[in-house]
This record gives C-alpha cells, sequence and structure tokens, in this order.
C-alpha cells in the first residue's frame, strides 16, 4: 500500500470566509520547524512506580488516617511506658483492683498532701507496714543525702539506703497517733506536720501521683503500661512473624516458579498439603511440644543469640516456629504466581533474547514487577499474626506471665468480667484498633501499589 | 464427576492420614513421660507405659493406633477420668453435637447474611448504605472473636442482664445467641466484604457489558450474571471458614462455659492428655479436610470451567 | 418519522469526556456522521483516538466516569441521549447490538450459550415462548455457521473455541434482528484464518439481515473488506471521512497516509498498541492548541499549531480536516510517502 500518493487536493472556498473566522496569512502556511513542533507537545513529567503509588496512597484518606491512627498505635507501644513511671511487671500490692483513674488510699493521701505541702514525715524501726502509701515518686532526706524512690517497689532499696534491717520497715509518722514509748498501731491515718517528729525522716513528694489510667489488676499491675507493652509484644510479634513469612514464602515461591518442571510440581504439591492441614490445630500441638524443648534449650546455652531469644520467652519463639513452618504457604503460592506470569512477558524474553544473565534477570526485571504484591501480602499479614497470637494468648498458650500481650491481658481479664469489664474492654480495644488500622493500610497499599487498578 | 469426587476423598484420606502422623510424631517428641509427677518412681512409670502400650516401638504404637482408629477406637485417657474411653469423653453428654451445631449455626450464618449483604453493598455501591456496611464489615474482620465474645458479656449479660453468662447446656434458644453471634460474625462480615468486592470485579467483566449490550435488566445483570461468578472466591473461602469456626469454638466455648469439643482439646493441650489430643485433632481435622471436599464439589457445580482433572488455572 | 430520515442514524457535534481525578478528559471532541440503512461505516483509529468510546455512548454504555457532554445521536429521529434508563434498556440489544473485541471473556463462562442467547431474545418482550425461543436460538446459531447447533447450545463458552465464540457472540447480537450492529474490532483477537472467516460471515449475514454496521478497528485490511465507508478518528477528531475506495486510493489528511504506508504485519494485527506512525499520540489530558496531529505532522505548518482545522469537503462525500487543503496549489511541495 505504500507508494506515493498524489498531491493534497486544494479546497477552494471563498476566501473572505476563511478570513472571517481564522485570519490567516500566507505566511502560516510555512513549513513549522521541529523547536516550534516540539513545544506544542506538552509532555506530562513521567511519575516513578514509587511516587505514582505514594502520591495515590496519600489522596486515600482512610488509609492515610489509618497511618496515622497506627503510629499513634506505636507511639503508645514503644514511646508510652517511657513516658509513664509505671511498669509491667510492678506490683503494687496497696493498689489493686483500681479502676480506671481510681486512686488507692496511699495515692490519694500523696495526691491531697501534695498539692499543699513539699512533704512529710516518716521513720523507721516500727512494726507495721508501709504499703498502705502506695505508688508515687518520693524523695527521702536522711543524713544530709537525698534517696529518690518509688515506695512499693523501692521499699527495700530506702530501708537498705537508711541502714535499717530489712525486717524493720519503714514508716510514716502520723504526729496524733504517736504513743509515749514512741509507737504507734495505726498506720492508715497519714496525716502531715511541720515538725518532725523524733526521729522521723522527711518524705517529700516529688511530683503528683500520676494516674492508673487503665486501673490496675488484681495484682496491683497497672493495667495502662501493660497494654502498652502488650501492644507492643502483639506489634513485635506481628511483625517478626510477617518478615517470616516474607523470607520463606518468597524464597520458595520464587525458587519453585523459576526452576519449573518436576521441582515446581513436587514443591507445589507440598504447599498444597501444608494448605489443607488445619493450621491452628498444628499451631496448639506445636505450642505444647516446642515449650519445654526450647525452655531447655535456653538453659543450656550461653551464647548471645539463644540468650536474646530466651529473652523472649518460649511461648513467642514457638509461635515463630509456627509461623516458619505452616503460614508461609500463601506468600509463596503468589510469589510463584507473580514469577510464572512475569516469566512469559516479553520484555524477560527480551531481555534473554540480549543475552541477560538468570541473576540480571531476576534483579532487574522480576524483583521490582513482585514487589508491589510482596509488600501488601506482609502488610497484611502482620495483622493475622496479631490475631493468631493474641487467640493462643488468650488460650494461655502464648506468652507466659508475667511478659503480657494484648491476647493474655484479655484472657486475663475474662476471669473477672463481672466485675471489672473495662479491664477486658480496653485491651480489646487497643487490639482491634491495631488490626483494624494495619487491615487498612494494607487496603490501601493494594489500591497504590497493584498496577492492574492503574487504570 | 464421579472420578472427581473419588479422586477427592481419596486425597482426603491421605491427608488424614498424613495428620495422623503429625499428631502422633509431635506427641512423642515431647520429652518426659504423662505420668511423670511428683510422686511416680520409676517401676510406676514402667508400669504405666506397658498398661497403654508405650514401651513398644514408635512405629509398632504407630501402626496400632492407626488401626485402632479405623476400627473407631479412640483409645484411653490418660489423665481424665482415668480408665474412660477417649469416645465417651468427646461424645458422651453430648459435647459433640453440641459443637457441631454451634459451628454449623455459626457456618450457616455467615453465609445466609454474608453473601445478601455483599450484594446489597455492592448493588448500591457508594450509597449509604454501602458505606454503612463497609464499615461494618471492615470492623468485623478486625475484631478477633473472644473480644467480641467479651464486648456481648459485657453489654448484654453483665449490663442488660438480657442473656445468660455461661451457657452450659444451650438448653434455649438464648443461650444460642452470643455464641453463635460472636462465633460467626467475623466470617459474616469478610464473606460480605469478599461478595461485595468480587461482585464488584464481576461486574466490570466483559460479559457483563455483553449482557448490558443486549438489554438485560439491571437486577438481572446483578442476580444472574455477577452472583453466580463472585461466588466461586466465596465458595472457595467456606474450607478456611470450616477452620476458623473450629479454632473460634474453642474460644467461644471457654468463654461462654460452654462443654463442648473445643474446650476439651484445649483442656487436654494444657493437660497433655495425648489420647485425647489426637482423638480431638483428628476429628477436628477431619472436619475441616470434609468441609474442603464439600467446598471443592460445590466449586465444579458452580463453575462449569473446572475440568475433572483439576482447577482451570 | 422514518420517512423523513434517509438515515437510520445521524450523530451531530458529539462529545465524550472523561471526568479523571487528574482532569477532563476529552476522549469523543465533537464529531458528527450519518449512517444511511444497510450502510457499512468503518472507524478507523489508533488505541485512545476514541473510537470505541463514541460507539459505547451510541448504545449507552459509557462507564462512569465517562459522560456524553455535548451533541446528539439521533437514532430514526429519536434522540438516544433523551432515552429513559428503561427505554435504553429496550432499545439495546433490539435495535442496536453490540459485539466485542475478546470473545474469550465476552461471554458469561457459567451459563450455556443457549441460556445466553435466549436471555437476549427474551429480555426484550417479543412474545416467545422459551420453545420458540430456543428453536430460533438454534436457528441462530446454524446461520452463524455452527455445526450440530442443537448439541452446541447446551455447551458453556469454554467449550468453545475463539472463533466459534465470535460467532455465537454474532448470533446473540442478531438474535433480536437489530437495525444497527456496532462491532467493536471483532476480529482483533482471533487468529488470522479465522478473522478471514468471521469477516465472510459478517458480511454475509449485512445483507441478509439488512443491517447497518459500525465496524471499529485499526486494521484497514478488514475495512478495505467490509465497509462501504470509512471514518478515520485521530485524538477524538473525524479526521477523514469518505468512501472507502476514494479514502484508500486518495488519501487526503497527512494522518491516514500515514496509517496506509505503515501498513501492520499480518503477525503484529493481533498486538493492541501498534504505533504505526513516528512519536506517540497526544495527551489527551492537555490538548494542543493547534491541530491534533500537527506534532507528528510531516507537513505541518505554523497555522497547525495555532488553529484547529475545518472538516471540508475534499471530494464527493469526501471529508477532510488539515490546513493542506488551504493551501494554494502551486505552492504544495510534492507529496511523500
Amino acid at each position: 500500500m505504500s507508494g506515493k500518493f498524489a498531491k493534497f487536493s486544494p479546497f477552494h472556498v471563498d476566501p473572505e470566509l476563511i478570513e472571517g473566522t481564522f485570519s490567516l496569512q500566507p505566511e502560516d502556511f510555512d513549513r513549522a520547524d521541529e523547536d516550534e513542533k516540539a513545544a506544542m507537545e506538552q509532555k506530562r513529567k513521567s511519575v516513578s512506580y514509587w511516587r505514582d503509588a505514594w502520591r495515590r496512597f496519600r489522596s486515600n484518606t482512610v488509609s492515610m488516617v489509618a497511618l496515622g491512627v497506627f503510629i499513634a498505635c506505636l507511639l503508645f507501644a514503644f514511646a508510652g511506658p517511657a513516658l509513664i513511671p509505671y511498669d509491667y511487671a510492678d506490683q503494687y500490692r496497696s493498689s489493686q483492683k483500681l479502676g480506671p483513674f481510681e486512686y488507692s488510699e496511699g495515692e490519694a493521701v500523696a495526691r491531697s498532701i501534695a498539692g499543699s505541702v513539699d512533704g512529710f514525715y516518716a521513720t523507721a524501726l516500727q512494726p507495721g507496714s508501709l504499703t498502705s502509701l502506695a505508688k508515687g515518686d518520693y524523695v527521702i532526706y536522711h543524713g544530709g543525702k537525698t534517696y529518690a524512690f518509688t515506695l512499693d517497689r523501692a521499699m527495700e532499696n530506702a530501708i537498705l539506703m537508711l541502714q535499717t534491717k530489712a525486717e524493720d520497715p519503714l514508716f510514716i509518722v502520723s504526729e496524733s497517733k504517736i504513743q509515749q514509748d514512741g509507737s504507734w498501731s495505726d498506720s492508715k491515718a497519714i496525716s502531715y506536720t511541720d515538725t518532725p517528729a523524733d526521729g522521723a525522716v522527711e518524705i517529700k513528694l516529688s511530683r503528683n501521683v500520676f494516674p492508673h489510667a487503665f486501673g490496675t489488676d488484681s495484682f496491683g499491675r497497672d493495667l495502662m503500661a501493660r497494654t502498652m507493652y502488650g501492644t507492643r509484644v502483639s506489634i513485635i510479634i506481628g511483625i517478626m512473624a510477617a518478615l517470616i513469612v516474607l523470607i520463606i514464602g518468597a524464597t520458595y515461591g520464587a525458587i519453585s516458579g523459576l526452576s519449573g518442571g518436576a521441582v515446581d510440581f513436587v514443591m507445589m504439591r507440598i504447599v498444597e498439603l501444608i494448605y489443607s492441614i488445619p493450621e491452628v490445630l498444628v499451631v496448639l500441638l506445636l505450642q505444647v511440644v516446642l515449650k519445654d524443648p526450647l525452655r531447655a534449650w535456653f538453659d543450656s546455652s550461653n551464647s548471645a543469640l539463644v540468650q536474646s531469644l530466651s529473652a523472649l520467652g518460649a511461648g513467642i519463639i514457638s509461635i515463630f516456629i509456627t509461623f516458619a513452618l505452616l503460614y508461609w504457604v500463601t506468600m509463596a503460592r503468589i510469589v510463584r504466581g507473580q514469577v510464572l506470569q512475569l516469566k512469559q512477558q516479553e520484555y524477560v524474553t527480551a531481555a534473554t533474547a540480549l543475552g541477560a544473565g538468570n541473576g540480571r534477570i531476576i534483579r532487574r526485571h522480576l524483583l521490582p514487577n513482585c514487589v508491589g504484591s510482596v509488600v501488601i501480602t506482609t502488610c497484611l499479614q502482620i495483622p493475622s499474626a496479631i490475631f493468631l497470637e493474641s487467640f493462643l494468648s488468650f488460650l494461655g498458650l502464648g506468652v507466659s506471665a508475667p511478659m503480657a500481650s494484648l491476647g493474655s491481658l484479655c484472657s486475663d481479664a475474662l476471669e473477672t468480667i463481672t466485675l471489672y469489664p473495662y479491664r477486658l474492654l480496653l485491651p480489646s480495644i487497643v487490639l482491634t484498633i491495631v488490626i483494624l488500622s494495619l487491615n487498612l493500610i494494607g487496603d490501601g497499599l493494594r489500591d497504590s501499589l497493584d498496577p492492574r487498578l492503574k487504570k | 464427576m464421579a472420578v472427581y469426587v473419588i479422586k477427592r476423598i481419596v486425597v482426603s484420606i491421605m491427608t488424614l492420614l498424613l495428620i495422623m502422623c503429625i499428631t502422633f510424631l509431635l506427641m512423642n517428641a515431647i520429652p518426659g513421660s504423662p505420668f511423670l509427677t511428683e510422686k511416680s518412681t520409676p517401676e510406676m512409670i514402667e508400669r504405666a507405659n506397658a498398661k497403654y502400650g508405650l514401651d513398644k516401638p514408635l512405629y509398632v504404637q504407630l501402626f496400632n493406633y492407626v488401626k485402632n482408629y479405623a476400627r473407631g477406637d479412640l483409645g484411653t485417657s490418660l489423665k481424665m477420668q482415668e480408665g474412660t474411653s477417649v469416645s465417651t469423653i468427646l461424645f458422651g453428654q453430648g459435647k459433640f453435637e453440641l459443637s457441631i451445631k454451634l459451628g454449623v449455626i455459626s457456618l450457616l450464618l455467615a453465609v445466609i447474611v454474608g453473601i445478601p449483604l455483599g450484594c446489597i453493598a455492592a448493588y448500591n455501591r457508594g450509597k449509604w448504605i454501602d458505606g454503612f456496611l463497609r464499615v461494618m464489615t471492615t470492623v468485623g474482620v478486625a475484631v478477633p472473636t473472644f473480644v467480641l465474645a467479651g464486648l456481648l458479656l459485657i453489654g448484654f449479660a453483665v449490663n442488660l442482664h438480657w442473656l445468660p453468662t455461661k451457657s452450659n447446656s444451650l438448653p434455649d434458644f438464648k443461650s444460642y445467641v452470643m455464641p453463635v453471634i460472636s462465633l460467626s460474625f467475623y466470617y459474616t462480615c469478610y464473606v460480605a466484604k469478599l461478595t461485595r468486592t468480587s461482585m464488584l470485579d464481576a461486574i466490570n467483566q466483559d460479559y457483563i457489558r455483553t449482557a448490558r449490550a443486549k438489554g438485560v435488566k439491571t437486577r438481572m445483570l446483578i442476580l444472574k450474571h455477577a452472583l453466580r461468578n463472585s461466588l466461586i472466591p466465596v465458595i472457595t473461602y467456606l474450607g478456611p471458614v470450616m477452620a476458623g469456626i473450629i479454632t473460634g469454638s474453642f474460644v467461644v466455648e471457654s468463654t461462654f462455659s460452654i462443654p463442648g469439643l473445643g474446650k476439651y482439646f484445649v483442656q487436654s493441650v494444657l493437660n497433655r492428655d495425648y489420647p485425647v489430643i489426637m482423638a480431638t485433632t483428628v476429628i477436628l481435622s477431619a472436619l475441616v479436610i470434609f468441609m474442603n471436599l464439600v467446598v471443592d464439589i460445590a466449586y465444579k457445580i458452580v463453575d462449569p470451567r473446572i475440568t475433572l482433572t483439576g482447577k482451570e488455572d | 418519522m422514518e420517512k423523513d430520515n434517509k438515515n437510520l442514524l445521524e450523530i451531530k457535534d458529539l462529545k465524550v469526556s472523561f471526568f479523571t481525578p487528574a482532569g477532563e478528559v476529552k476522549a469523543v471532541n465533537g464529531i458528527s456522521y450519518s449512517l444511511g440503512y444497510n450502510e457499512v461505516m468503518g472507524i478507523v483509529g489508533e488505541s485512545g483516538s476514541g473510537k470505541s468510546v463514541e460507539a459505547y455512548s451510541i448504545i449507552g454504555l459509557l462507564q462512569s466516569p465517562g459522560k456524553v457532554v455535548g451533541g446528539s445521536i439521533t437514532f430514526e429521529g429519536e434522540n438516544v441521549l433523551d432515552f429513559t434508563e428503561e427505554q435504553m434498556r429496550q432499545f439495546r440489544g433490539n435495535k442496536v447490538s453490540m459485539i466485542f473485541q475478546n470473545p474469550m471473556t465476552c461471554l458469561n463462562p457459567v451459563y450455556t450459550i443457549g441460556n445466553q442467547l435466549i436471555e437476549a431474545l427474551m429480555c426484550h418482550d417479543k412474545g416467545y415462548t422459551r420453545e420458540a425461543a430456543r428453536k430460533r436460538a438454534i436457528e441462530m446459531l446454524e446461520l452463524v455457521g455452527i455445526n450440530n447447533a442443537e448439541k452446541r447450545i447446551d455447551q458453556y463458552p469454554h467449550e468453545f473455541s475463539g472463533g466459534m465464540r465470535q460467532r455465537a457472540m454474532i448470533a446473540m447480537a442478531l438474535i433480536c434482528e437489530p437495525k444497527l450492529l456496532i462491532a467493536d474490532e471483532p476480529t482483533t483477537a482471533l487468529d488470522v484464518t479465522i478473522q478471514a472467516q468471521i469477516l465472510e460471515l459478517m458480511k454475509d449475514l449485512q445483507h441478509k439481515a439488512n443491517t447497518s454496521i459500525i465496524f471499529i478497528t485499526h486494521n484497514l485490511g478488514v475495512v478495505a473488506e467490509i465497509c462501504d465507508r470509512v471514518s478515520v478518528m485521530y485524538a477524538g477528531h473525524i479526521v477523514e471521512q469518505g468512501d472507502v475506495n476514494d479514502v484508500f486510493y486518495d488519501p487526503q489528511h497527512p494522518y491516514t497516509r500515514g496509517l496506509l504506508s505503515s501498513t501492520p504485519r499480518m503477525d503484529e494485527v493481533t498486538r493492541e498498541r501498534l504505533v504505526p506512525i513516528d512519536g506517540t499520540p497526544i495527551d489527551l489530558l492537555n490538548p494542543p492548541k493547534g491541530c491534533n496531529f500537527g506534532p507528528r505532522c510531516k507537513h505541518c505548518m505554523k497555522v497547525c499549531l495555532r488553529e484547529k482545522p475545518p472538516l471540508v469537503e475534499v471530494g464527493e462525500r469526501h471529508y477532510s480536516a488539515c490546513w493542506l487543503h488551504f493551501k494554494k496549489e502551486d505552492e504544495q511541495e510534492e507529496a511523500e510517502t
């Protein structure tokens, strides 16, 4: 069909008509040069894949809010414990079973004193207990030195510092209750005086008592501290488990997809078999089976790695092992599918034809194209790992006390649900918010990374 | 079809056998003897081992165990009410029926409520009802079963006193309400979400455009053309749903003090009552595997593209 | 009404825009043409030139965010754009029907061919009973050359080959005896040998059924074979229109010439993104001020970059939109290939 065409037919039209509409000059019919043509072509800036994905993610209000909420959860879990004076394992016996923002008797006294005076006086070496005065940050002046201590927990330390015997607890003096012989019986009614009693030590309040925002449990542990700690444990487990799944699943899937043939066939039959096993049953069994050998292993070995693992606890390690054994199959399937699909793409064939090696093809062509779906799957794996962990902890198989996770907190709370419903409510809400925000972030990532939706 | 079903049954039995072996080996991998207590002497342990056949070589034990299961003999409990057979423990006093009833009602609820909700959302895409359902299902799949069970307990049993906190015998309708809702809510939401997504996916397919081009009514487009296609991923999900409901039943049964299979499984795991663990694992796995079989066959009925040899990719 | 109109379909200044987050994309920007009874019109253009969008707006299948923003589509004297949803539904499939590019995905995989054929008939209350409809469906399948139609009618789409599926699609489109058939690249996804068979079938059926056809394609060979008239579209505009022979043997627009001189090789026919002319189609989000083809045109003049050329009659029923037609004859350079 190629060949010379005839000249362009001239179109004879009333020149005035043309003049009226367009006002053409003879020079308008000169050839336009390349620069003029190029100037006409307004090309859009080409946008890189990640920048484009980020732009789409940013424009997704729901995902952005979820991201914000998740960052708030991270702050709550990781920065929060540094901001409150309580620790997840500390038991404050005088502060047991408090509701949210409730104060124990001692704390209430301390609070009421704190506003009006600098401190009050205490003396040592008398029978009774100081545990009626609870938790807060106090300063003790003794022998010209200042000792800061936290009352409940640091009790023994304080006594040591004051060089009193351990069996002789410290006492807070209430002036009116002092008997002639220097002893007093009622330690609860604490008041204060400007003039120190004989041998009394000044206990100075350095600041207000921090509220138990979530209340305390039956052991007198601050539930907000425990919830923060539990959130941290749950998030770490979620991320670690997702990484394990990512590494094992992606490697397995990539090997299977790239090898093809008999290797692929056998590897995929194994995946199918694992897929059809009811995972949670096996997880439960593994939890039981692994716990003791893991403990024995932790005790026997002294290497730094084992020690750091043992710090996590046998429960968590066995959760990781079960993830490593059973939960990578979905990821493996997705990666294999992607690899198989990509292997057939023309550009991979073209790269092979141009003599690119396998390594280069994997690096340059397969990996960048798999990344989207791998990121999405990994992100959605985190909440599902948190789900599983909380489920196991709820059944009493996950983290072991005094360690807490959101699931174990809920489980503990269940026993006293009729009396203290908030103990279940608060960690449940945090757990739900963490999972919800992660799910929404995952959805947002899918929408912004999935090239199929790009149009 | 028959060939396909037979093939699937064979595969199912093999999977079950594999699970039996895994369970058996795992149980034997635990160091220490189940009879090891503070007061037991080596002779006592030996005698107990001999009594339960634990002194024989591993493969003989495994063989005996599979053989006994094939005959329907699930063995004898080591811990609970010593000497009673596992079958009595698991099937006595209607425990099995209780768990099955709870599971089946929850599964049906998830399907019967979830699929229409998904359709309604997809049909009214972008309207307030879609928005409402999206929020509900999104939150629903973020709430673990035990959280919902706890919240329901706080709300309806502790504060309002409408429903009983414990469902010991499940004698009446009221006792079912909370366990069933907490067990099925997650899956109802998931099924609804899945139906909506796959429905919207189906609506964008070329064959829907074809149907529109030939003048099919909108209602028929959804109910005839989109629904059946969008059911395919939903059906695929039902196998995992069954497994999930069994898992969830552990939590629900312990939360509401329901004496079902799940509760006994958890108890036996904590007690290390090997025969009970193994029996429960095998029974529950068999349920899940059976469900997967049903799903595969249902899949084939809904999607004519599935060939006799396997799934078309 | 019908008597007053010698044309079946008249499109006047049709404008269709897609409202994307990035801005308004004017996919079809003011096109006009008419189609007579029994006429086969080919619409040729590159991907994204607006040819499918224009066809979809005739049959009311534009999906959000696409919207008709101006102009009229008159079918037998009635403005299609004024139809209610129910009128539109009755109109689709009954008066106008459509076949699509990919027969592999255009049939619902979970229903039998017969079911889908009968449905097409039954949703336009034509008074068919179920049995009569089935008989008619078998007739139609036989008509489009499917052997053993009695048995084939109860098979599923996946049991049909690609060519067979497209035949079934054609049977389905013609079962209500529509006045107009819109064929959107019906042969693009098929093997070359099957393409020829399907074209032969369509030509044959067009004569038998007295149907007008709008044939959308980027394959010029197909147009030459089947069409009476042809419109060449570029970036939402018709740049040249005329009888097939005029356009093919005496192309007047540089774009048409470019298309013709870059005849696609047969082994590349199935590829969608075939760009035979230097450069790429313009960005419809930011269309140039002047002629849309200007930046890619070998003959580009200064005026082309400033003003859009009007569509003018350059021969009998032969229209072209190019400033070259305004240039004095003696100033013309020798046309290049």
